[in-house]
């Protein structure tokens, strides 16, 4: 009975956020926690599982970005409450990745977006925000230590910021991967730079990610 | 360079009126490059009319373009009503930024007014230039977002796509102000220099079907835009020319729904090819386009030059003509080489 109850909260879980009621979603993370269900599985089989679904409804263009973004509200409003109550140990962590618009360009809707896949997904995201200097980008992977740096742009100027901090990664820590995407980049443009990866749209920025990882060893 | 039988105006002047043309028209879009090509700091492009006219005017010649110089920048809008914007500075940046919005909450809007004309933000900067335009005698451009771009330059983006959903309400009244601003403008430019001298250019890059629906479009778009579009054209306004930047093919049944004038204008990013763009607007428009910035700027020569010629022959089709133009702001740093590419791929065509 209990187990069908845990079951049926998630699933409730992950149809508030896939359904964008962000109230429910927050309400739901409540009762789940108060009736001693583990936050983590609340979080990979309801949070990381609707994120997915998400993502699959934007590719097949049932959503589109203000869709995203209501989905995304419901995601946060449900892991600010469940988030501290996992137990380190028990946390699925894929990987920690650095995430920034690179200098020169303000818009960072599709970083928010990539942030927001990558956190449903597991990751630990440090996020620079928009309009970053090139070397903060590298500061932060020493400081982190952290597996990828995730370089956003949206203009064509800005883009050619990329090279220089991938430039500046690699000469720092060639193994650290460097993953680019933005309206501007194709693969060829990425590869041309020195990136290790590419991600046309910010559902495909996880699956890029983890791919990047694979040859790793988890941290 | 091959040498011209017409010289650029009187090459534009016979493309609007439905004539033959002895080439296709170039169209230059690239304001930051002029400036930088001419030794002039980027930030001049938008900050100074006379250096900014001088830049495009002075390459203009170099290269052979055929429309003369324009004046403006996609965050149209925030300054206008009450915010601020910066100047492009640094290695990186291409245009004038947000630094403020005008409008961050519900409340916000509230307090919202329709801007003055003469003294808003950009628009003294615009009339200066416009003079300029007027004085050289070359199409007077004045260039505005749509409804829905400078809404969403007058709150986030972010917020704004929130409340389409949530509280569509507040996004209509955004939409209902911007609107009323835009006929203002092109109202008053109208009765400085004369409806017949003025073609509004309505940019959109908004409207990106990465981000919102076709349905999307219709409702919270569409409407403002014939409503604009017919007000424009109620002034005695021959031609609006509309770019419609990004990948916007879904829309584009939509935008076949606007009035543009006679012929209207439209220029296509490079997700749009110039065969759709001819399919749903070509009746109406002269089409112009899509050279894909990255490829100017990253590019090979013979690259560009074989998207231009494809270009060229897709645009022969054009009903109403077609003018060569990279499909969104060539970028600053473009090698200059490629930029002759688009002028000798017009050389090497024979079109007319």
């Amino acid at each position: 009975m209990a187990k069908e109850r845990a079951q049926n909260l998630i699933k409730q879980l992950h149809d508030a956020v896939v359904k964008m009621d962000e109230e429910a979603s927050a309400q739901l993370s409540k009762t789940i926690l108060a009736e001693g269900i583990d936050a983590n599985r609340a979080i990979t089989e309801g949070l990381t599982a609707a994120m997915s679904k998400v993502g699959e409804l934007y590719t097949n263009q049932e959503y589109w970005v203000p869709e995203l973004l209501l989905c995304s509200d419901a995601l946060y409003a449900a892991l600010d409450i469940l988030k501290p109550e996992v137990k380190v140990e028990e946390a699925d962590i894929k990987g920690q990745i650095v995430l920034g618009v690179v200098e020169g360009d303000m818009h960072d809707i599709g970083k928010n977006l990539v942030k927001v896949m990558l956190d449903a997904a597991g990751w630990t995201v440090h996020d620079l925000g928009r309009d970053v200097q090139l070397e903060r980008f590298v500061e932060e992977q020493q400081r982190t230590n952290a597996d990828i740096v995730a370089l956003s742009a949206l203009m064509t100027t800005s883009m050619l910021a990329m090279p220089k901090v991938i430039q500046m990664m690699k000469a720092r820590d060639p193994n650290v991967a460097v993953m680019v995407g933005g309206a501007p980049l194709t693969r060829e443009i990425a590869s041309s730079y020195g990136a290790d990866g590419y991600a046309k749209t910010a559902v495909d920025a996880v699956a890029e990610a983890v791919k990047l990882l694979k040859p790793r060893e988890i941290k | 360079m091959k040498p011209d039988r017409t010289t650029s105006r009187e090459r534009i002047d016979a493309l609007l009126a439905g004539r033959t043309t002895d080439h296709v028209p170039l169209y230059p879009f690239m304001l930051g490059f002029c400036t930088k090509n001419v030794g002039y700091p980027l930030a001049t492009a938008y900050s100074d009319p006379q250096k900014s006219f001088a830049a495009q005017l002075w390459t203009q010649e170099q290269y052979g373009f055929d429309w003369g110089p324009i004046y403006g920048y996609a965050s149209y809008g925030t300054w206008e009503f009450g915010g601020q914007v910066k100047m492009p500075e640094g290695g990186y940046e291409q245009a004038p930024s947000h630094v403020s919005f005008p409008v961050q909450t519900e409340e916000d809007i509230d307090r919202l007014s329709l801007p003055d004309v003469k003294t808003a933000g950009f628009l003294p900067l615009a009339m200066e230039f416009s003079r300029l335009q007027a004085e050289h005698g070359t199409a007077i451009t004045l260039v505005l977002g749509s409804s829905f771009t400078i809404a969403g330059n007058m709150c986030p983006v972010e917020i704004l796509y929130r409340w389409m959903l949530r509280k569509p309400e507040l996004v209509h009244r955004l939409l209902r102000l911007a609107t009323a601003h835009i006929i203002d403008t092109v109202k008053y430019w109208a009765d400085i220099f004369g409806a017949e001298q003025v073609i509004p250019q309505i940019w959109e890059p908004l409207a990106n079907n990465d981000i919102i629906s076709p349905k999307q479009f219709e409702h919270f778009i569409l409407p403002y835009l014939q409503e604009s579009s017919a007000s424009i054209l109620g002034t005695g306004i021959k031609h609006i020319f509309y770019h419609i930047c990004g990948q916007q093919n879904l829309n584009l049944p939509y935008w076949s729904q606007v009035s543009m004038g006679n012929p209207g204008i439209c220029s296509v990013g490079s997700e749009i090819e110039i065969g759709t763009a001819i399919k749903h607007l070509g009746d109406k428009a002269i089409i112009a386009g899509n050279i894909a910035p990255h490829i100017l700027l990253t590019g090979r020569p013979q690259q560009v030059y074989d998207l231009c010629k494809n270009a060229i022959e897709a645009g022969k089709k054009a009903p109403r003509g077609f003018m060569l133009m990279s499909g969104c702001e060539t970028p600053p740093d473009t090698p200059p080489y490629n930029i002759y590419m688009m002028r000798k791929a017009i050389d090497d065509s024979d079109c007319y």
